[in-house]
């Protein structure tokens, strides 16, 4: 052991109290004996896609009633119509965008809406229309952050706890990524669902990538996600590759200076050691990603230009690589925002509907043409519903809402979990503030994502230790 | 002189250092000796210590004004600057708009525009709008840009993103509360019209029970959750108070109903309004008057009310807390537009929250991730009495951040977890101001350059993806700083593709842009901003090692560890005279880069 090294472990143990960074590490150990997965064989893959719609989507201007009492229920809180100023479908709009559920399949859950209404979609929604209705897609009603099931009666009561924080942005968004809100500080259930999984890739590339910004959801005890631009990689201009490296002349005693500074283990200051070592992951997995993608034909699938567009392409394209980088279970994570329509909710739920539709429609395509399209599941997230209750031109802040899953593995063309009624008086749905009280829990949503992606039961429980809360510990969405 | 670790860390008297870290051949930074038994306040007795005042306090420390801060100490420096001079955005623009148009469009006022502005005030270059007047309010530019990621607008926000003159002004109230009362900020915060139509609150309305229309509730709720008292109640020292074990909540959905009917009834000031300008904001026009143009007093000045609008017939649940001055912290109906909007913002400002919520986040943007408790109690209890029995005083809470025990001596109390993460882009306004980086025409396009500086950085001026910031104050990177239960803002955007684009725009500014001329191919038209690589030059040739000791102290405080510099010296004396290319420049350049990319700088300490 070097001088350099001893001085580190004796002063990290001195200045931060001794057995914390230990017990970490030995956490992270014992961890990683209990990841049971060897490699998955050839041909068994698997990619979870998320898409986490910034803002809190107002999903009950996204999936809409146009029967007439459900209508009406609907116009009771929604009662200006976008001709005049308000946030309101008039019911033929609708209508034209009807969904065509299938019927119950019997012992199995999914089919018409719980409440024997009829749903259309918000016109943007065009393709997720189409994908729906020809089985692709399926809706899952009134989803939202809970630690138990809770009524009406028990929330205004306060006798059964409920997920702290409601209705605040940041809080919620944490919730739904970590799906636990009986712990601020817990990680992502993606990245647990890493921690499990990981050692069955057999490439270095972490399992969870990032094509938007750093999020909850991928983060792991062990496993920490790969960021990267959905244009593509680009490389450190001053160790020879990147996009300016032709300013200087041959440098590679300035590539040794550079690494030795960035060298495991050898900084003294922690946030030194953690910038080092980000900075060191990043320049590995991005060498490994270029020199993938590079050997890779192009798409044949057209993807829109557009933000949204560029992330899925990006998935896609990684997706294709998978052999090249060793992966058999990919996670990935990509965004759109702004989805906090507190005004002029019309022009932007539109604007980031049509780019939402067209992008999950190419990438939809793009799995059937790379042949995976069972083998790739895509869903929605979002911080909050939106209230039902309107000001103006835009809602505020809510609690429980709809969301939609797509895939060739997804038993579509139905809806799942129970819709609420939108009611504006003596709803028994809402909070009394005009926010949905969920029915369905993130955990049995995700569980039910988790169980398809080949978590045991036990490894689910312990994921998920809510789970058990609730009735249904999978809503049976897939497979 | 040599001293064990074990033997001197964690030893205090009276909260200061009972002696100094050991250094040797390894990665510690060379933190000198101290005795640590003079007050925090007095001083700077070195240079380096005048540097890591001035990075804590500016954007960046120069020579000149290390030299300045040793000769009048640090109170008077402070005093100095709370009466600089101060140094605005929107007659920029204004000047800009007044320049004959150009075939580059450089001339038309955008959100570039603004970019060259906060540019020349934040970095203190020639200012070309004031016959070349160099700004010199570096504390109030700073503490500008801390209250910036704290009360956020943002161009990112659709309506905003072509109204550079709503977000300079905007950024102008900042600076002119820099040094103000908080309670001042908040209501210039809550009334401009930028945050207006940033948190949705212009043209908020009563509830309209025919129309099922209730008043927006963003701005109730992010004013409280961001800007003043957070979502839990807080001991003095920032800590959660707990009942039974659990944090307290500070409101419920009740509260923020009640300031959401507050906050109804104001729309776009009137000047200037009328029928051959636009239309003014009435009872008969509410949605659609207000501004028709940029460049317009309404997008400047303060909402006004328009009280047909305004609830003035409920109830008002505000917020509850010991010792409020509003019975049970409901205010009674009644009130107009500026009597419930006072009312409610004193009722916000006296919360016992505000002064730990505001002095963590004010220490975090300028000083320490991880403040102790103490730190913060100190900071908090300034801006609960600055001395003299005023509330909120935010001289008082800047004297206590900086000249406190922690600021100065936080890398000696806590050597391997003191301080943060440096920002992106005051890696790069440290590096212009050390290197006294200047244009030839006084102009600034390299803050511009494409795409957007925050799609290299992660972050930008008023340009935040959210009002959430760029990276939120309980961010935990994750790995070792999460073990250890440690909050890491700013690594929320040292994400793997912004390492790389952060470093390669580094890269751009140290190599590509001297004094001598320019490297890259460039349009600038006399608007880049170039290195003073002549000033070290004589130094570069004759001496690296000394060249370093200038960079350490310029950058690093005088941080840098005997292993780096060794590390940066070896690197040095390989690189060969080449055409076109002088060794001393390369020298310079190499050096400037590898520190501002290397892990000891990018933690600023």
């Amino acid at each position: 052991m070097s001088l350099n090294r001893r001085r580190f472990l004796r002063h990290s143990l001195t200045a931060l109290g001794g057995a914390s960074l230990y017990s970490a590490f030995g956490n992270m150990r014992a961890l990683a004996a209990a990841a049971s997965h060897t490699t998955f064989p050839a041909g068994d893959f698997k990619a979870l896609v998320c898409i986490f719609l910034n803002g809190g989507n107002d999903s009950f201007n996204s999936v809409v009633p146009y029967s007439a009492s459900q209508y009406a229920d609907y116009r009771s809180s929604r009662s200006v119509l976008i001709a005049n100023g308000g946030v309101a479908f008039d019911q033929a709009t609708i209508q034209a965008n009807a969904l065509s559920p299938l019927a119950v399949q019997p012992g199995l859950p999914g089919g018409p809406p719980s409440d024997g209404g009829s749903y259309g979609l918000h016109p943007a929604l065009a393709e997720m229309r189409q994908l729906f209705n020809t089985g692709k897609v399926a809706i899952v009603g009134n989803v939202g952050t809970l630690l138990h099931p809770v009524t009406q009666a028990e929330y205004q009561a306060g006798t059964v706890a409920v997920p702290p924080q409601l209705f605040s942005h940041s809080d919620q968004s944490i919730y739904w990524q970590s799906s636990r809100p009986d712990d601020a500080n817990a990680n992502g259930w993606g990245g647990r669902m890493a921690d499990r999984l990981y050692t069955g890739n057999t490439g270095t590339v972490p399992l969870c990538i990032s094509l938007a910004e750093n999020n909850l959801f991928q983060r792991g005890d062990i496993v920490s996600s790969y960021g990267m631009s959905p244009e593509g990689v680009e490389k450190l201009s001053y160790l020879g590759d990147g996009p300016e490296s032709w300013v200087i002349p041959p440098n590679e005693d300035g590539f040794a200076a550079y690494n030795a500074l960035l060298a495991a283990d050898t900084q003294e200051h922690v946030f030194e050691r953690s910038f080092a070592n980000s900075t060191r992951n990043s320049i590995a997995n991005y060498e490994v990603v270029d020199a993938a993608l590079s050997a890779a034909a192009p798409l044949a699938t057209a993807f829109p230009d557009t933000r949204m567009g560029s992330q899925l392409k990006m998935a896609a394209r990684l997706i294709q690589v998978r052999a090249a980088l060793g992966m058999s279970r990919q996670i990935f994570y990509v965004s759109q925002g702004a989805y906090d329509t507190h005004n002029n909710q019309v022009d932007d739920q539109q604007w980031n509907f049509s780019q939402l539709s067209q992008a999950l429609k190419a990438f939809y395509d793009a799995t059937v043409e790379l042949g995976v399209a069972s083998s790739v599941t895509t869903f929605t997230a979002s911080d909050f519903g939106r209230s039902l209750g309107v000001n103006v031109d835009g809602t505020d802040h809510g609690w429980g809402g709809h969301h939609f899953v797509m895939g060739g593995a997804v038993r579509g063309q139905r809806f799942y979990g129970a819709m609420p009624s939108l009611r504006y008086d003596n709803n028994p749905d809402e909070t009394g503030f005009g926010q949905i009280i969920p029915t369905t829990s993130v955990d049995q949503y995700a569980a039910t994502m988790a169980a398809w992606f080949g978590l045991s039961a036990t490894e689910i429980a312990d994921i998920f230790p809510s789970l058990s809360e609730f009735n249904q510990a999978n809503l049976r969405f897939l497979g | 002189m040599q001293i064990r670790l074990a033997h001197c860390l964690m030893l205090f008297v009276l909260g200061l250092p009972a002696c100094a870290v050991a250094q040797g051949l390894s990665h510690w930074p060379d933190a000198g000796m101290r005795s640590g038994f003079e007050a925090a306040d007095v001083g700077p007795y070195k240079d380096a210590d005048a540097a890591r005042f001035l990075t804590q306090a500016t954007f960046g420390p120069t020579l000149e004004d290390i030299a300045h801060l040793r000769a009048v100490g640090y109170r008077n420096w402070l005093n100095e600057q709370f009466a600089a001079p101060v140094a605005t955005q929107v007659p920029y623009l204004n000047w800009v708009e007044g320049l004959p148009p150009n075939p580059d469009g450089n001339n038309t006022v955008n959100d570039h525009t603004r970019m060259e502005t906060w540019s020349i005030n934040s970095v203190g270059t020639p200012d070309p709008s004031r016959g070349m007047v160099i700004p010199t309010d570096q504390l109030r530019q700073r503490m500008a840009f801390a209250l910036s990621e704290i009360f956020v607008v943002s161009s990112k926000n659709g309506t905003l993103t072509y109204e550079p003159w709503a977000l300079a002004s905007y950024y102008d109230m900042l600076a002119a509360n820099a040094f103000g009362n908080y309670r001042d900020l908040l209501e210039d915060v809550t009334l401009h019209p930028a945050m207006g139509i940033y948190l949705t609150h212009l043209a908020n309305q009563k509830a309209n029970t025919t129309l099922n229309i209730r008043p927006d509730e963003n701005y109730a709720r992010e004013v409280l959750q961001l800007f003043s008292i957070g979502l839990a109640q807080l001991n003095t020292d920032g800590s959660p108070v707990l009942v039974g074990g659990q944090p307290v909540p500070t409101y419920s959905q009740a509260t923020v109903t009640g300031f959401a009917a507050v906050f109804t009834g104001w729309n776009w000031n009137n000047t200037g309004c009328g029928p051959t300008t636009y239309v003014c904001c009435d009872e008969n026009n509410y949605s659609n008057c207000g501004r028709y143009d940029h460049n317009i007093p309404s997008w400047k000045l303060p909402m006004q009310p328009v009280e047909a609008f305004h609830d003035s017939t409920s109830n008002k649940q505000l917020l509850d807390y010991p010792g409020v001055a509003l019975p049970g912290g409901v205010l009674a109906a009644g009130g107009d537009a500026t009597a419930e909007l006072n009312a409610a913002l004193d009722n916000i400002f006296e919360h016992p929250n505000v002064g730990p919520f505001i002095a963590r986040r004010l220490i975090q943007r300028l000083v320490t991730s991880n403040p102790s408790a103490a730190y913060i109690q100190r900071v908090a209890s300034a801006f609960n009495n600055n001395g003299s029995g005023v509330r909120g005083d935010l001289k008082a809470v800047l004297r206590a951040i900086l000249l406190d025990s922690e600021a100065r001596y936080g890398p000696w109390q806590y050597p391997s977890i003191f301080g943060k993460l440096r920002e992106p882009l005051l890696k790069n306004t440290q590096l212009w101001r050390a290197m006294e980086a200047r244009t030839e025409t006084g102009r600034v396009e390299t803050l511009s350059p494409y795409p957007g500086i925050e799609d290299w950085y992660g972050q930008g001026p008023l340009r935040s993806p959210s009002v959430f910031n760029f990276f939120q104050p309980d961010y935990r990177q994750s790995g070792e700083i999460s073990s250890l239960a440690l909050y890491s803002p700013e690594f929320q955007i040292l994400t793997d593709s912004n390492i790389v684009s952060t470093n390669n725009r580094l890269f751009s500014l140290s190599f590509c842009f001297y004094s001598e001329g320019e490297s890259c191919w460039t349009n600038g038209h006399g608007a880049v901003m170039k290195l003073n690589t002549v000033r070290d030059a004589a130094l570069a040739n004759s001496n690296p090692g000394a060249l370093l000791d200038r960079y350490s102290l310029l950058l690093m405080s005088g941080q840098m560890s005997p292993f780096m510099h060794q590390t940066l010296l070896n690197r040095l004396n390989t690189l060969d005279e080449e055409p076109n290319r002088p060794l001393s420049r390369q020298r310079i350049q190499h050096a400037l880069y590898l520190i501002l990319n290397s892990p000891e700088y990018s933690i600023q300490k």
